[in-house]
């Protein structure tokens, strides 16, 4: 990582999958270690119980699809680095997962579902480009969040 | 006949040894043949058929998966990289191949496969769902194979009739 790059991530951590009451998707809460910036990000229901297992630190009887992945990079001494998003189009959150393999480094692109429920799996730390935290909405989404947060945490209403 | 049910478990992190040899007889080619909705179980089925059509080895799967090996059956590009193609790109990225992969074993209706792959000079052999590993070899393009104790364990000809009495129109239908 350059220091340029550095200098414009910011790390988050994964604080709580939510039910989108209006619709059958979850929204994955990231969270500066300050708590003075979110970025909420819709996953899928398949993504969002993956990360919600992870969080939960519950392991399956049977590998499920992101533990077949991180036992993959470890039968190959792999080691997922970090995962960064990296940007937002049109909604759509774009996210990159680090991989070393001995000398060699590479960048697989991802959606960030899945970019975060391999880090939860691989202890790896998740960053968020300083670029995309400015893009990704207004001070509207913060208060509605929050509003939200009180009211509506791990409730599965509609 | 290879046991399958005597394999080591799962090796762990700190294990890279390569996996032995000659684990792959008494095994048959398989091809996914389609997808069908069960509507009595609320769940999907990919239907695994051998080159003869003798054998049939039907495999109850949850709805992400079967979305995730129907994608690849039709060759339908996501806009963005599905879970299984993400696995896919991050085996191409450290030049890692998929050989093949294998249903090994049946117990209590929960079936176990084995991916099979190579990494630098070595072979390894990976725990699996078998959704997991037919998503993965669909998209890599690597046989599919179940092996004989699988095969004997399943009551063909009960699910034969089961499977006759699904009418056409609960083939891939998704609601119940």
């Amino acid at each position: 990582m350059d220091s340029n790059e550095t200098s414009t991530l910011v790390p988050l951590k994964v604080h709580g999958v939510l039910p989108d009451p209006n619709t059958e998707t979850q929204i994955v809460i990231l969270r500066d270690e300050r708590n003075s910036e979110i970025l909420p990000i819709w996953v899928g229901a398949a993504e969002g119980n993956a990360i919600e297992l992870a969080l939960k630190g519950v392991t399956p009887p049977r590998p499920m699809t992101h533990d077949l992945i991180r036992s993959f990079t470890e039968h190959f001494n792999t080691t997922i680095t970090r995962v960064i998003v990296t940007d937002v189009k049109n909604s759509t959150y774009y996210a990159s997962i680090y991989l070393q393999a001995g000398e060699l480094e590479r960048t697989v692109d991802s959606r960030p579902s899945d970019a975060i429920a391999l880090a939860l799996r691989t202890s790896s730390p998740i960053f968020v480009t300083q670029d995309v935290l400015k893009r990704r909405g207004g001070g509207s989404l913060e208060a509605w969040l929050e509003k939200f947060e009180a009211k509506d945490f791990g409730k599965h209403q509609v | 006949m290879v046991d399958y049910a005597a394999d080591p478990p799962v090796r762990s992190a700190c294990c890279t040894a390569p996996i032995e040899r000659g684990q792959t007889h008494m095994i048959t080619q398989m091809k996914v043949r389609g997808l069908m909705f069960d509507p009595y179980n609320n769940a999907y089925i990919v239907i695994l058929r051998d080159e003869e059509n003798a054998e049939m080895l039907p495999i109850w799967v949850g709805k992400s998966e079967a979305s995730a090996i129907s994608f690849a059956l039709e060759n339908v590009a996501a806009p963005r990289p599905m879970t299984h193609d993400l696995m896919k790109s991050i085996l191409d990225a450290v030049e890692a191949k998929v050989i093949s992969v294998v249903v090994t074993d049946l117990n209590d209706n929960t079936y176990f496969a084995k991916v099979h792959l190579s990494y630098e000079d070595s072979e390894y052999s990976v725990d699996s769902r078998p959704s997991d590993a037919i998503a993965l070899a669909l998209r890599t393009n690597a046989p599919i194979f179940a092996s004989e104790n699988v095969l004997r364990k399943q009551t063909s000809e009960e699910l034969e009739q089961w499977l006759e009495n699904l009418k056409p129109e609960d083939f891939g239908r998704d609601e119940t």
